[in-house]
């Protein structure tokens, strides 16, 4: 009982120490995140001759003059309306695909499934952006194909169909298919959990697989459609390697590989290059600060490799 | 009988429609590209129509066996595994260890920890790879306040030296302190230094005193150059530094949220029979994740081995190639100069199989040293 006691102080020195240090490490981790960050937001407000003047302190003259030019030289209305498409279409088509999947997966008995959902699984690892090459080859020679193929039937007459390169349509393809592995993993993981009886007895009632699904999976799966979602919206927002080969047209150009061009096209005029940064990023940290709790939720439930 | 076979029927056609569209376009983002990397890595086709087009055919394993002797490909391959390192054996132990501190309540406010280290997570790669080209850029922060620093000693002593000469009074023994002062600068800009500083000052008139402290901070100060970005031997470390800032606090949240799950009562009872806070985490709490580490390892290697665009903004590979990853030869061979898909193809399929290599190797060492779940 002693022994105890007389080590009290000192463990209490070591343990403020320790906190001490703690804090340390942590605040300077978190201005490190932070200070690039802010320094950024900073240096948009300032023009482009206070900038070459002042680089690191606050401007002494605030202008938002900035924000206006890059806004209609990057084209910006465009690149977030399109990035609004591909992040909702994208979002919604995984959703629906992967649940259909999971239903069919977890509730309805097939010799496929180990295979097929084996194979899904196994797709988690893999990254699609490692296959961008093989990817781009693949899409251009299918509209190539589909245009020889309209040419012959005699729908076209000259010219190329864009079905799906440098088309919508076949980002938001891409996009789907990459996010259906990890996707149709946790929606089948997840509907396995809702009791087989729900099923059976619909199906005494006589309803069909569809119905089923719509009056009663769909429902009970808005979670977990969720945790997808809210995997997903970042990520497609914010994707780059994909849509830099699979778009060239000005018009179909996402947020990020707008901003990626805008950048590299003005090397000199640091105040539209801040301004631009900021719209690039201000997107996403506003659904941050609106939906923290449902992010870090679902990053952690989503973290599902091998 | 026949209400069975209609409905087993019906079962299966169900099952198709609800399972083709997953598996068609899993197909068309997975499956075809993998087909047409192993047969477009051994042939010699070289752009235009595949089919139909100009003939082309398989020519066998050239381009794997140029990979083996190729020194881009090698440096590549360095510069992933520096980054999978970093990864593994830095944003790993910082996450787990900070969300520890979060999750034991060593430091308070865990949530703002939480939602400060995550934010660069959310934010383009492109726009972070951007910013910190800039930051590390001669225009940067960093140049600027070490420029700062620099200056400012520098002017410490400028004024030092008039102070104890009383003002303007230009002597010898001035200009050898203002030579002093400023280190090897000074037998950089002049030739004849004591001779041309002396004529330099004196073309300043007493009442312009100020104005000449200022003007010789300017060119007597050192000015610092930021070399990271454009200096082939250290390059690569800016680079890895900005991978660990970006993504230490993914691994936080995800270690957090699982330290959460384990039982209270245990760790409890384990500090109430003396345990201290290092042996709590690494007996009672690094066990228990175990699997969620290797998951997490699994995800750092294969995350790692497929960086691409923050490099890809943030230097292109550049300079002289020696930040260039595997993602980025193989994006050059394909679009960049004059194409060469058959070696792009092979680097795309190195890269899969690599870190196919990578994770059952995880998983062995998991299965060897972990399960004590």
């Amino acid at each position: 009982m002693g022994e105890p006691l007389r080590n009290q102080p000192a463990k209490r020195l070591v343990g403020i120490i320790g906190k001490a240090v703690s804090y340390f490490v942590m605040t300077t981790f978190a201005l490190m995140t932070t200070l690039p960050l802010v320094w950024l937001i900073i240096n948009s407000f300032k023009s482009t001759t206070e900038f070459r003047l002042n680089r690191v302190g606050f401007p002494h003259l605030w202008t938002t003059i900035n924000y206006p030019g890059a806004w209609s030289l990057g084209e910006f209305d465009r690149l977030i309306g399109n990035s609004v498409i591909y992040t909702a279409g994208a979002t919604l088509g995984i959703i629906v695909f992967s649940i259909l999947a999971g239903f069919a997966f977890a509730k309805i008995k097939s010799k496929a499934t180990p295979i097929l959902y084996g194979s899904f699984v196994l797709g988690i690892l893999l990254s699609i952006q490692s296959l961008m090459v093989p990817l781009f080859i693949e899409v251009s020679q299918l509209d190539r194909l589909l245009t020889d193929l309209f040419k012959v039937l005699g729908i076209l007459k000259s010219g190329q169909v864009n079905f799906f390169y440098d088309s919508r349509f076949g980002v938001l393809l891409i996009y789907i298919g990459s996010g259906l592995p990890t996707a149709i993993y946790l929606s089948t993981e997840y509907v396995k959990g809702i009791p087989y009886a729900l099923v059976e007895a619909a199906r005494i009632d006589g309803a069909s697989y569809f119905k089923i699904f719509r009056w009663i999976i769909l429902p009970m799966s808005v979670p977990i459609a969720t945790t997808v979602a809210i995997l997903n919206i970042t990520g497609i927002w914010n994707e780059f390697a994909l849509i830099n080969i699979l778009v060239s047209k000005t018009s179909l150009k996402s947020l990020p590989l707008g901003i990626f061009k805008f950048t590299s096209n003005l090397t000199a005029d640091w105040g539209k290059q801040f301004a631009a940064l900021v719209i690039g990023m201000l997107p996403m940290l506003l659904f941050y600060i609106g939906f923290r709790k449902q992010i870090t939720r679902g990053v952690a439930a989503g973290a599902v490799k091998g | 009988m026949s209400r069975t076979i209609h409905s087993r029927s019906e079962e299966r056609l169900a099952y198709w429609l609800m399972v083709l569209p997953a598996v068609f376009l899993y197909l068309l983002v997975l499956g075809f590209p993998i087909v047409i990397s192993i047969i477009l890595s051994v042939s010699n086709y070289n752009g235009g129509k595949m089919f139909g087009g100009q003939p082309w055919k398989i020519v066998g394993f050239q381009q794997y066996a140029r990979l083996v002797h190729d020194v881009w490909f090698w440096a590549a391959l360095k510069n992933n595994v520096y980054i999978v390192l970093v990864s593994v054996f830095g944003q790993l132990p910082l996450g787990f260890i900070f969300a520890y501190l979060i999750y034991r309540r060593i430091v308070k406010f865990g949530d703002f920890w939480q939602a400060v280290l995550y934010m660069p997570n959310i934010i383009s790669v492109i726009v972070i790879g951007i910013m910190w080209a800039i930051i590390f850029s001669p225009n940067g922060l960093i140049a600027e306040i070490m420029n700062r620093i620099y200056s400012n000693a520098i002017s410490h002593k400028i004024i030092q030296i008039f102070n104890t000469a009383g003002g303007f009074n230009i002597t010898d023994d001035l200009v050898a302190k203002l030579i002093h002062a400023s280190g090897p600068v000074a037998s950089q800009t002049f030739t004849d230094p004591p001779m041309e500083l002396k004529q330099f000052l004196l073309t300043y008139s007493p009442a312009q005193l100020e104005t000449l402290k200022g003007d010789l901070v300017n060119l007597l100060g050192t000015k610092w150059t930021p070399t990271f970005l454009s200096k082939p031997d250290v390059a690569m470390l800016p680079v890895l530094f900005v991978i660990l800032w970006c993504w230490t606090g993914l691994y936080l949240i995800l270690f957090l949220a699982n330290m959460q799950k384990i039982d209270v009562q245990i760790i409890e009872a384990a500090r109430i029979d003396g345990a201290s806070e290092g042996q709590v985490m690494g007996r009672v709490v690094l066990p228990s994740l175990s699997g969620v580490l290797v998951n997490a390892a699994i995800l750092c290697i294969a995350g790692s081995l497929n960086s691409f665009a923050l490099i890809f903004a943030m230097t292109r590979g550049g300079p002289a190639r020696v930040t260039e990853v595997l993602s980025i030869y193989m994006y050059d061979s394909a679009f960049f100069g004059t194409p060469n898909y058959p070696l792009a193809n092979a680097i795309a399929l190195s890269i899969v199989i690599l870190s196919m290599v990578l994770i059952v190797i995880t998983k062995l060492v998991e299965k060897r040293f972990g399960g004590r779940e």
